[in-house]
């Protein structure tokens, strides 16, 4: 028998969210790193994206703060933390195992800013946040737990890839995981979403051109999309 | 041997919404030796269902838990009773021989005990009836000076206090002394709140004496709660969550 | 085992350190807070086991399993009838002076009349191989889930070891927990309570909600309804917790009868648990126990209470409250160690013979003017175990807590946590005060 606390499900959610936003800023901080090779501040669209302001002036700086600062909010480290900081206490949940990849990512990622090949160091951290992903998968049999993660790592997934303007295809395959995602978790709790965000969200993401043209709308759904619904009187 | 009908009841208002809102009342008063309880009804608003249980010092407890937002807490109580102050409880707990978290003395109120202790020979009832003389003497009655979470050494350092100051400050005397003293919250005619006073153990029982009024406690006293001190006898106690300043009001009477 | 055994093993997994590579990955840690700032730390780990011959453990086994029962009947007895102080066999004053005597708790009968489920019982051998109980912890005692883990990665690390050797496996013992609490459960689901992440134990408290299949829980995802508890879940229900093991202490478990201005208890917890709706694992109150002054007559508790010799044996222990032991204690202060009977945790410890003579005569005063908060001891030569520092053996003083497990039946866990003082001249081990631990291994 399980029960699942308040407490517990924002911290389910946001290990997923966070666990995301670390693993979608390393490969785009890597694919940004194989563009620099050719361009000096190949940075600057992603800064924008984000909203952004470029303190950094130079390619290096810029790869350093991202990857390794773990006070910049938007780094791989800082994001990582946080992951680490919300697995830690579900560890009863998600299982000692699922967790250890975690701090193997915080060890690699450490070991990677003293490396003198970024890249090539790089490599077991992603490998080490597939085998968390696939580690949950093995070992939380509670399907309402293991979906609260997935509902925070698909929303955290589509904003960044909104805010990145991915291709509508793209988007639209995580949009539809979302979805999927969402119509598992069960009446009653705060992750059955609020009907008013949901029904804009589903009439934005029909084509194309509403992607398009209502991308920051979409980014607002995902925002309230948990919020409760007003009543009125 | 008296019939008592008495009522009490309490009015706590909060000046924004509580949620959340545990609570313990230790207000229907006990069947002992020496008190009957014919009848007793208990009320309390909001609605809100409540599990009576016995504390270790023998008090009825009623726990109850209001999870949604409410703004107050009344509770009042109605019923009859028969005192006998001429029987004595002759159950005695170990820790009442022991000072506890209000009445433990500090080097002042020990002092003063060494002094008193060689002028005045004789058994439970009578050194308690001295220290209870000495100490309406030299402490005067006057509410505002302390509050419910002053200790005897402190209100002893003050010289001043209410009903509560008086009984910690004698029990501690008694305990010093090596007689079993504890702690009675309960309702009595001299005032118009709860009222407090003192049961010291002679030897074989448990015998009652109101140091705030300096006098035996008679049939006109009905016993609401009893413990080690003030803490084991709060007629409420409550955790609560919200914005709020809390308020308190009291309202009481007993009658024959 | 053999010493050649130990080396060999010593060289498969300490010289890699591969273990406490393993102990990292998987978080086992403690915080320690110093000037305010909290950290979290590895716990060190040293790879050379202590070994516990077959026949030394069953005798061990027999003496603490007698001695906790003996303790769980002292508990039934203080909070009922106090045949034991009305018999003479304990001044009354030890009782109700003592921190851990809970007045609340009188009349109480927990589940099944026992009180001490978990009790951590710290022992030392000395050179002569006898082996002394030094201290019982029938609180919170915590510590079991390090060498569970550790035995876990020694066996990868290290595998030969295992297959050379006898060695009774300890991995049970969440098994162990899981049936002590089931046996306690008054209805409802499991669950451990813990006062939050930085708290100095929060990995065990997490690595045992984990392999005992319990929800682990803070106080604001608990309440008390109809004298029942209950846990809030997220789409608003509630489930009912049958037994709680709770790991903060009696003082903070319930603000509405003990301390009102805990922020991590739970109000009216004690009328769930007056009412026998809730097991409490271990039982409030229990503190009167394992009270240092309390520890003096535990062997006349097990001669009381169950008319048996005990087979453990105490520390030789002076109590100044007697006259005779103060005149022993006044005249040998200086080859004594002095343990205030408040403080825990290897703090308020003090050994006659690191005192300056001006410290020693102020010392006399103390234990005059308050003889009751002292006991004395004599310093037990403890055997020293070898340690691995930086690549050498060195040897250095250790301890080990025996967990015994009071459900059904009383048992004891084939294991314990040895913990050792990394400083070469201190006798205490505690892992706050920078120590480290070992594997136990008891021989099939």
């Amino acid at each position: 028998m399980t029960t699942i606390s308040k407490e517990h499900s924002d911290r389910l959610y946001w290990l997923g969210r966070y666990t995301e936003r670390a693993f979608t800023t390393l490969r785009t901080i890597q694919k940004l790193y194989d563009k620099m090779l050719d361009k000096s501040k190949g940075y600057a669209d992603y800064l924008k994206c984000f909203g952004l302001y470029d303190s950094y002036g130079s390619n290096e700086a810029f790869i350093n703060s991202f990857l390794y600062d773990g006070s910049n909010a938007n780094s791989v480290a800082y994001s990582l933390e946080r992951a680490y900081d919300n697995g830690i206490v579900l560890r009863e949940e998600i299982s000692t195992h699922s967790l250890s990849f975690l701090q193997l990512a915080k060890d690699s990622l450490a070991k990677s800013e003293l490396s003198k090949n970024t890249r090539l160091s790089l490599l077991p951290l992603e490998d080490q946040l597939y085998a968390f992903w696939g580690c949950l998968n093995e070992y939380i049999y509670n399907d309402e737990i293991r979906n609260i993660i997935y509902i925070g790592k698909t929303i955290e997934r589509l904003d960044l890839y909104i805010r990145m303007a991915y291709p509508f295809d793209t988007t639209q395959k995580e949009y539809i995981r979302l979805m999927k995602n969402l119509e598992r978790a069960p009446k009653g709790t705060p992750y059955r979403y609020n009907t008013a965000n949901y029904s804009e969200l589903v009439k934005i993401m029909e084509n194309e051109d509403g992607y398009k043209q209502n991308s920051e709308k979409v980014i607002g759904c995902l925002e309230h999309l948990f919020e409760p619904l007003e009543v009125t009187v | 041997m008296k019939t008592l009908n008495f009522s009490f009841s309490t009015k706590l208002t909060f000046d924004d919404y509580v949620h959340d809102h545990s609570f313990a009342l230790r207000i229907i008063p006990p069947d002992t030796e020496s008190q009957k309880i014919l009848s007793c009804s208990l009320n309390i608003s909001p609605g809100v269902t409540t599990k009576q249980t016995v504390d270790a010092f023998g008090n009825n407890v009623t726990a109850g838990y209001i999870q949604g937002d409410h703004r107050f807490l009344d509770f009042e109580i109605k019923g009859t009773a028969e005192v006998d102050s001429s029987k004595h409880s002759t159950f005695l707990m170990p820790c009442y021989r022991y000072q506890s978290e209000y009445t433990e003395p500090d080097d002042e109120l020990k002092k003063f005990y060494v002094e008193l202790k060689d002028k005045y020979m004789g058994d439970a009832s009578e050194k308690a009836a001295y220290f209870s003389d000495i100490l309406s003497d030299i402490i005067e009655y006057k509410k505002g000076t302390t509050t419910t979470a002053t200790t005897a050494a402190e209100a002893f350092a003050l010289r001043s206090g209410v009903c509560q100051d008086f009984s910690h400050i004698l029990i501690s005397l008694l305990r010093m002394d090596g007689i079993p003293a504890r702690y009675i919250a309960g309702l009595a005619f001299c005032d118009g709140e709860t009222h407090s006073w003192v049961e010291y153990w002679t030897g074989d029982h448990w015998e009652g004496i109101d140091p705030a009024n300096n006098c035996h406690v008679n049939d006109d006293y009905l016993v609401i709660s009893m413990g080690r001190d003030f803490r084991d006898c709060a007629i409420d106690r409550g955790v609560m969550f919200g914005r709020y300043t809390q308020q308190l009001q009291l309202v009481r009477s007993v009658l024959s | 085992m053999t010493q050649q055994n130990i080396e060999q093993f010593t060289k498969a997994v300490g010289n890699a350190n591969e273990i406490n590579e393993l102990l990292r990955r998987y978080g086992v840690k403690f915080g320690i807070y110093k000037n305010g700032v909290f950290n979290e730390q590895f716990f060190p780990f040293d790879p050379i086991p202590r070994v516990i011959a077959s026949e030394d453990f069953k005798s061990i086994e027999k003496g603490l399993v007698q001695r906790v029962n003996a303790l769980n009947e002292f508990l039934f007895d203080i909070y009922h009838e106090k045949n034991i102080v009305r018999d003479g066999i304990i001044p009354e004053n030890f009782i109700y002076i003592s921190k851990g005597y809970l007045a609340q708790c009188e009349g109480i009968t927990p589940p099944n009349r026992i009180y001490s489920h978990i009790s951590g019982i710290d022992l030392v051998q000395a050179k002569d191989g006898e082996w002394y109980i030094l201290e019982d912890n029938l609180r919170i005692p915590s510590g079991a889930s390090y060498p569970l883990i550790a035995r876990e990665l020694t066996r990868i690390a290290a595998p030969e070891a295992f297959s050379e050797n006898e060695i009774v496996d300890n991995r049970n013992y969440a098994q162990l927990l899981k049936e002590t609490m089931e046996y306690t459960n008054c209805g409802g689901i499991r669950a451990i309570l813990t006062p939050g992440r930085y708290n100095a134990a929060y990995f065990e408290h997490s690595y045992l909600a984990e392999h005992t299949g319990s929800v682990l829980v803070q106080n604001d995802e608990l309440f008390v309804e109809d004298n029942i508890l209950y846990h809030r879940t997220y789409s608003g229900g509630k489930t009912r917790i049958g037994v709680l093991y709770r790991r903060i202490a009696d003082e903070y478990l319930d603000p509405l009868n003990f301390l009102p201005e805990s922020l991590i208890g739970i109000p009216n917890l004690m009328e769930v648990y007056r009412s026998g709706n809730v097991g409490i694992i271990n039982a409030p109150g229990n503190g009167v126990a394992d009270d240092k002054g309390i520890y003096y007559f535990v062997p006349k508790m097990i001669k009381y209470y169950l008319g048996e010799d005990p087979i453990l044996k105490n520390a030789p222990t002076y109590l100044p409250f007697y006259e005779e032991d103060m005149k022993y204690v006044m005249d040998n202060l200086e080859k004594l160690v002095i343990k205030d009977v408040a403080e825990a945790g290897g703090y308020g410890v003090v050994f006659g013979r690191e005192l300056t003579k001006e410290k020693l005569e102020e010392f006399r005063r103390t234990i005059i003017a308050e003889p009751r908060r002292f006991i004395a001891q004599e310093v037990i030569d403890f055997l020293d175990l070898p340690i691995l520092d930086n690549g050498e053996t060195v040897m250095r003083k250790a301890d080990l807590r025996a967990f015994v497990l009071s459900g059904e039946t009383t048992r004891v866990w084939a294991s314990g946590l040895t913990r050792f003082s990394r400083n070469p001249d201190s006798f205490v081990v505690n892992s706050s005060q920078g120590g480290g631990f070992k594997d136990t291994w008891v021989l099939k």
